[in-house]
């Protein structure tokens, strides 16, 4: 897995490089906007991590070109910045994610590991989450290498939480996707088909959290 | 120079001007008016003592008058006024009449043969006429008076009939100036109005098209001053955008490489004295964030493109996912009621306010605590609300009101904080208009509520 990084100031990249680096990633550093469209034209990246404020050629522009050139790298967007703008500005440029400065270690991290999850989840037919595999082509499960019976629409619920590992999905949001695939629920059947995803899903470790009064959320899986 | 009333200024000036205008009115009106008519009752009298000279009958060179006693009674019937009369025979002696009439004045030679004067008799003034009649040759005296009340009623008369139409004229005059002064400055009260009426935040150009023409430099003055003070505040913007850029960029730099640091295998006592480093970064990193924040809330912040329609609901949605994972590390149960409540409002400011009641909630609830975002309406005015509750200690009614300032904290209490999140919320809430609640949670038991009650959005 590859990272680029664009930052000017040397201390954030190098500490975001060096905990990235630590996690398994390989990073590159380049400080100026210019200098990442050109790494970008010539490597393959699994996601870029771009500053907004860099000296000459902003952040913006550099997504804007990055999008241009049809690349659909996922790009998460740093900001010290203030306007509530640059978030919607960035998102619609194309952005995937946004964190502002200064962010925790450990949740930048947890961001770039959903992003490339994320990314990998479109690139191919086969989800892994820890124990659990989905083969979204062949509509099969596994879990610990075990076929795994799902209902329908317990199957849509899955994939929705899937997409969106660590982030709050809410009963709505549910409905709206599963509504996408052509079923359809009312909100106190999502907590029916929750619960039975839990029963199959928790013996293995695997955690769907409830946010009361919103949704829930899929808990990025951890060994023990 | 004290500040005077145009109005009292202007009427003040004109006074004097329309009081002499007045007299000078009357004075012209009396002249022309009080010499023909004063005439007349001259003229009667004339007559009167022309037919009484026709009365001297001379005989053997006495004098005497043949008046009968009705024709006497007749001569000296007036309405208003005492008729006298004496005739006196060219030698001066007594013929008839009113004896000891005052006489004609020396050096006035007659004209017309008639001597008009102005005397005293019998204690009253009187107007005399001294009529010369032929008389055997020579020439008799005849002496007609009259007292002046006729003739001052009429000068009374003309004096008032020339002075009632001048006075209401400048009556007139001056409910016209008082009046028109009002209606001339009409504009400048619905200017200074629209000023009134006006948020701090509202910089935009005043319309210099409703303005009278001669206040137009005035208007034009004050949209000078407005756009100046709109500039200062983009300046101001540009400052608080690159001041906070400035001091995240390193902040996130040390935040970093604290935690990398702490990821290493590092000595115990290191390890503590790094721990503390880290937790002074992460609170600076908040203080500046929260610093910032109160800049932007206050006027000339930077909001000068104004409020504008923002669901509460989807403020709290939007930052939902960072606060679930602080409160999931804290072993927290944050959880959220949330129905439509529509505002107008800043975004921005809005999810910051959020942003500190929710860590205020999560930082003082103990762990397996709940922390539970509201939004919706309140009351029968269904009031936009946004409020967070917690399990924590509470705030004791007393120190309600004070925990709203800045840097205040209620005393006794441990902690991180900087005493400025609720005085940002409150911040926020005056621009928004409006006000925060400190209560206890709607279930009842212990802990806090604090709730952000906007304006019934028929007011907004």
């Amino acid at each position: 897995m590859r990272i680029l990084i664009v930052d000017d100031d040397t201390v954030v990249a190098g500490g975001v490089a060096r905990i990235l680096e630590s996690e398994g990633f390989a990073v590159d550093t380049v400080a100026r906007g210019e200098q990442a469209i050109l790494a970008a034209a010539q490597e393959r990246f699994d996601l870029v991590i771009l500053d907004i404020g860099l000296p000459g050629m902003d952040g913006f522009e550099v997504l804007r070109r990055l999008r241009t050139e049809a690349q659909r790298v996922p790009v998460l967007l740093l900001t010290a910045r203030d306007a509530v703008d640059d978030r919607v500005h960035g998102l619609d440029l194309g952005a995937d994610d946004y964190v502002a400065k200064p962010f925790a270690m450990s949740e930048l991290a947890a961001r770039v590991r959903a992003l490339i999850r994320r990314s990998q989840a479109q690139a191919g037919p086969k989800v892994v989450h820890g124990p659990l595999m989905l083969d979204t082509v062949a509509r099969r499960a596994f879990l610990t290498g075990e076929p795994l019976e799902l209902a329908g629409r317990e199957w849509a619920v899955l994939e929705v939480l899937l997409a969106k590992v660590e982030r709050v999905v809410s009963k709505e949001a549910i409905i709206q996707a599963v509504a996408n695939w052509g079923e359809e629920l009312s909100l106190n059947a999502i907590e029916v088909y929750v619960s039975r995803l839990r029963a199959k899903l928790e013996p293995a470790g695997i955690r769907i959290r409830t946010v009361r009064g919103f949704g829930y959320m899929l808990q990025e899986y951890k060994e023990h | 120079m004290t500040a005077q009333s145009l109005r009292g200024q202007l009427l003040r000036q004109l006074l004097p001007p329309i009081a002499a205008l007045l007299a000078l009115a009357t004075v012209i009106a009396y002249y022309p008016t009080i010499e023909p008519a004063t005439a007349a009752y001259d003229q009667a009298l004339i007559d009167l003592g022309l037919a009484l000279g026709d009365r001297i009958e001379i005989d053997h060179g006495k004098y005497a008058l043949d008046l009968p006693h009705a024709a006497e009674r007749m001569l000296r019937t007036d309405r208003y006024d005492s008729i006298y009369f004496h005739v006196a025979a060219p030698d001066g002696t007594h013929i008839a009449g009113d004896e000891g009439m005052p006489p004609p004045p020396p050096d006035e030679t007659p004209a017309d043969h008639v001597i008009a004067y102005n005397g005293v008799y019998a204690g009253k003034d009187v107007r005399v006429m001294a009529v010369m009649v032929p008389c055997n040759g020579r020439r008799c005296m005849v002496q007609v008076a009259e007292t002046t009340y006729k003739r001052q009623r009429l000068l009374r008369y003309i004096v008032l009939s020339s002075l009632v139409p001048t006075v209401l004229i400048a009556l007139a005059t001056l409910m016209i100036v008082w009046f028109g002064v009002k209606r001339g400055l009409e504009p400048l009260d619905q200017l200074s109005e629209e000023i009134k009426a006006r948020s701090p935040r509202d910089l935009r150009p005043v319309d210099a098209a409703v303005a009278p023409e001669e206040a137009k430099p005035l208007v034009g003055a004050l949209n000078a001053l407005l756009e100046e003070v709109a500039e200062a505040n983009l300046n101001q913007q540009r400052f608080l955008a690159n001041a906070a850029h400035q001091l995240r960029t390193p902040l996130a730099g040390l935040q970093a490489h604290t935690e990398l640091a702490l990821a290493q295998p590092v000595p115990e006592a290191c390890r503590a004295e790094l721990e503390q480093v880290h937790l002074a970064s992460v609170r600076t990193a908040r203080l500046a964030n929260q610093l910032l924040a109160l800049a932007r809330a206050e006027p000339g912040g930077g909001l000068a493109a104004g409020l504008g329609p923002v669901e509460l609901r989807q403020v709290v949605e939007g930052a939902a996912d960072e606060w679930v994972h602080r409160a999931m590390a804290k072993d927290l149960d944050l959880g959220f009621d949330l129905s439509e409540a529509r505002v107008r409002g800043d975004a921005f400011l809005l999810r910051e306010a959020l942003a500190n009641l929710v860590h205020n909630s999560l930082e003082h609830t103990p762990a397996g605590g709940h922390v539970t975002v509201r939004t919706g309406v309140h009351g029968g005015d269904r009031r936009p609300l946004l409020e967070v509750e917690d399990e924590g200690p509470g705030i004791p009614p007393a120190e309600r009101e004070r925990v709203l300032e800045r840097f205040y904290r209620v005393p006794g209490t441990t902690g991180t904080g900087s005493g400025l999140g609720l005085a940002i919320v409150r911040e926020i809430a005056t621009v928004h208009g409006a006000r925060v609640e400190i209560g206890d949670p709607r279930a009842g038991g212990r802990g806090c509520r604090v709730s952000l009650i906007f304006p019934p959005a028929a007011e907004q």
